[in-house]
């Protein structure tokens, strides 16, 4: 659960963005800059993590009164070779951090670091990591919250959705590019499998609310509401006029199955926050991509 | 002759055991260290709000004598250690003061006076107590909230720790466990420790099983009080079995009973892994009527005016420890409220905005909605037909169904109870 620093929201002096230039990244820094919060977005060109002089640059850039966003990722991490290089780059952050202080440091982690059979997934489930990618964002977390004494905030998004998403993953993203060039939706089987997807918009209000907040602690980014793979084609089909068309599975019928959140902590923590609907949010999504 | 009982303690549990002891026709000795709750209880003011408790008081007043001065229990024959133990937000509990209790009272006691330990101690409290152990007892305590008169006269049974159980108790604890009428069970201290944590850890198992498949109900359009029935005609579960869903279990000593479960099977490297989803079930359904506000209410209605009937603890109690309704208020201080309580007044919540009413309709004036967070028996009177009238939004989240669902419904509520799906006239 999160813990408020600032009992009322107060704008940060600054808060730096590492990361800036990915999907969700960039989502924060609008949504910062909207906010009227001051923003110093940082893509791989003004600080690359996996080059030798990062930590030089990263360092000479921080100030103590800054408030830090670490977005940067190579995601998904599949392979042992992304994953140790997604550890490199968190080293780089960890290393400043420990010879530095900065204001609050807000970790952008992921769903992934809770076991598979979590139902419904709590910010107090287990951290059990069955994949690769989830045990990135495991020890990532780990990793920072040794190196400051900064609050750190993680926040644990699930399956992100939105217009710019780099990926192509089954799901909102792939349902809308295949509608959106005339073709059939497909999904595997009957598409029963119930997750939780939420807009990449709501992630950014998030952010800006902890960091307005100078909360510390574990927030899941979530909405609270699942819903099946074929509900989603079936509402994009309808915004595009396509049909919907079931392929058998590429493999087994997946061990995750259904995915549920509990979302009291975001009650808690933000009681006015509403994530935007699914289907609002995909028709967002289908005009921003537009 | 009949033995003079004495109470150390004038808590919640000493002062209804004490009213109980002489009702029961014995004089009984009533003994706290605060003066000024002495001066109070000789006055006849209770500090504890129990269903007959102050009738049963007034009723006793010739058999009753209250002290601040602990030599009043030298006169004793029996004495209970009737203080309730405190526990902090982990149920644990801080035996300080109980001790400090102990000491006062042993060195005022006769050298033939039996002492029992009431109060909720660990299993291995008793064994070590400076008493000589032929007369030093410890006792199960059952009290309930709100129905603490009707447990203390009538009990189901005494469970009684001794050194050595095969041994006859002493005549005078004897006579006046007898005079009660129940079953009384001698056992070892530690048994008799552990048997007042196993009572509640199989009301608390009774409870998340209930909480566990109302919430599947929930889902799945069934109703958890039309399951009921048919299990309480199972014998294996009992026409009085704990399966009524709730928020979560409160009140402090479920808590401590299962935190010292916890405890013993860390020390002794046994499994209570089943205790401790129990408390976690219980954390999670605490947070029931918030879910469902937000779920129903607070998704649509960005300026709600909310109204919250019942602030204690549960019904017949002024106790607002871990009220359920207190915990809820202190997430809707972005939204003005409005509440109501028989007992508790206003001034117990903390909240920016909120106004008290002087009755249950008063506080749904205007409300989008209404919360029954205690199921308080008055509540029952209230006519949906009158909320309709004065209340802004149509939505009605009662868990405990102190109204009647049907005629919520019919009249245009929304209607939310714990253990059935939304009820509305769609």
């Amino acid at each position: 659960m999160l813990v408020h620093h600032h009992s009322t929201p107060t704008l940060p002096t600054r808060v730096v963005v590492l990361g800036a230039g990915g999907f969700v990244g960039g989502a924060i820094v609008r949504r910062l800059l909207a906010d009227r919060i001051a923003v110093l977005p940082l893509t791989r060109n003004d600080v690359n993590l996996m080059e030798a002089d990062a930590c030089e640059k990263l360092r000479a850039i921080l100030r103590p009164t800054d408030s830090l966003v670490f977005v940067s990722a190579v995601a998904p991490a599949k392979t042992v070779p992304m994953l140790m290089q997604n550890l490199r780059m968190a080293e780089v952050v960890c290393e400043v951090l420990s010879s530095m202080t900065v204001d609050h440091l807000v970790y952008v982690s992921s769903d992934a670091v809770y076991a598979d059979d979590a139902n419904p997934v709590r910010e107090c489930s287990p951290i059990a990591p069955t994949t690769l990618h989830g045990l990135m964002h495991a020890a990532r977390e780990l990793m920072l919250k040794s190196s400051t004494q900064a609050p750190v905030a993680c926040l644990r998004p699930t399956l992100i959705y939105g217009s710019l998403d780099p990926h192509n993953g089954y799901g909102p993203n792939r349902f809308r590019r295949q509608a959106a060039k005339g073709e059939s939706i497909q999904i595997f089987g009957e598409g029963e499998e119930q997750r939780d997807h939420v807009l990449v918009d709501d992630v950014a209000r998030v952010v800006s609310l902890v960091v307005a907040a100078r909360s510390s602690g574990a927030l899941n980014v979530v909405t609270g509401v699942s819903t099946s793979f074929k509900r989603i084609a079936d509402m994009i089909a309808s915004q595009f006029g396509v049909d919907v068309v079931s392929q058998p599975r590429p493999g087994p019928r997946p061990h995750l199955l259904h995915r549920f959140f509990d979302i009291t902590q975001i009650h808690k923590a933000f009681p006015t926050f509403q994530c935007t609907p699914l289907e609002q949010g995909l028709e967002q999504a289908r005009k921003g991509a537009e | 002759m009949k033995p003079v009982v004495g109470y150390a303690g004038m808590t919640h549990l000493g002062i209804n055991s004490a009213a109980a002891s002489a009702a029961r026709g014995f004089h009984t000795v009533c003994f706290d260290t605060d003066s000024e709750r002495i001066n109070q209880l000789t006055q006849g003011n209770i500090p504890v709000s129990e269903p007959g408790l102050d009738e049963l008081v007034v009723s006793q007043k010739t058999r009753l004598t209250y002290s601040s001065q602990p030599a009043v229990l030298t006169q004793c024959q029996v004495v209970y250690i009737a203080a309730d133990v405190a526990t902090d937000d982990e149920g644990r509990s801080d035996l300080r003061d109980i001790h400090h209790l102990i000491g006062t009272v042993i060195s005022h006691l006769s050298p033939s006076a039996i002492l029992v330990i009431l109060c909720q101690v660990s299993p291995g409290f008793t064994r070590k107590v400076s008493w000589p152990a032929d007369r030093l007892f410890y006792q199960v305590e059952t009290l309930i909230f709100g129905r603490a008169v009707e447990r203390a006269m009538s009990p189901e049974r005494f469970i009684i720790g001794c050194q050595m159980p095969e041994r006859e108790l002493p005549q005078s604890y004897q006579d006046f466990l007898m005079a009660f009428g129940c079953p009384i069970l001698p056992m070892s201290y530690e048994s008799a420790e552990l048997a007042k944590i196993s009572i509640n850890c199989c009301l608390v198992g009774m409870i998340s099983v209930a909480n566990t498949l109302a919430e599947v109900c929930e889902r799945i359009g069934a109703d958890w009080h039309e399951i009921v029935p048919a299990l309480r005609l199972d014998k294996r579960i009992g026409p009085y079995a704990y399966i009524s869903p709730g928020l979560g279990i409160a009140g402090g000593n479920l808590e401590r009973d299962l935190a010292t479960v916890c405890r013993l099977a860390e020390e002794h490297g046994t499994d209570a892994e089943v205790v401790r989803a129990w408390i976690h079930n219980s954390r999670y359904r605490k947070d029931w009527v918030l879910r469902v506000l937000h779920s129903n209410v607070l998704n649509y209605c960005p300026q709600p005016r909310i109204a919250v009937l019942g602030l204690a603890y549960k019904e017949n109690t002024h106790s607002i420890k871990n009220s359920p309704s207190l915990a809820l208020i202190t997430h809707l201080t972005d939204w003005p409220i409005q509440v109501f309580d028989p007992v508790v007044q206003a001034s117990a919540v903390s909240h920016p905005d909120c106004a008290q009413a002087n009755s249950p309709v008063e506080a749904a004036r205007n409300a989008d909605v209404l919360i029954l967070m205690t199921p308080w028996a008055e509540f029952k009177a209230i006519k949906p037909a009158d909320l309709c009238q004065v209340m802004r939004g149509r939505t009605i989240i009662d868990p405990f169904q102190v109204l009647p669902g049907r005629e919520c419904e019919a009249v245009g509520f929304t209607y939310i109870s714990l253990g059935q799906p939304p009820r509305d006239v769609k």
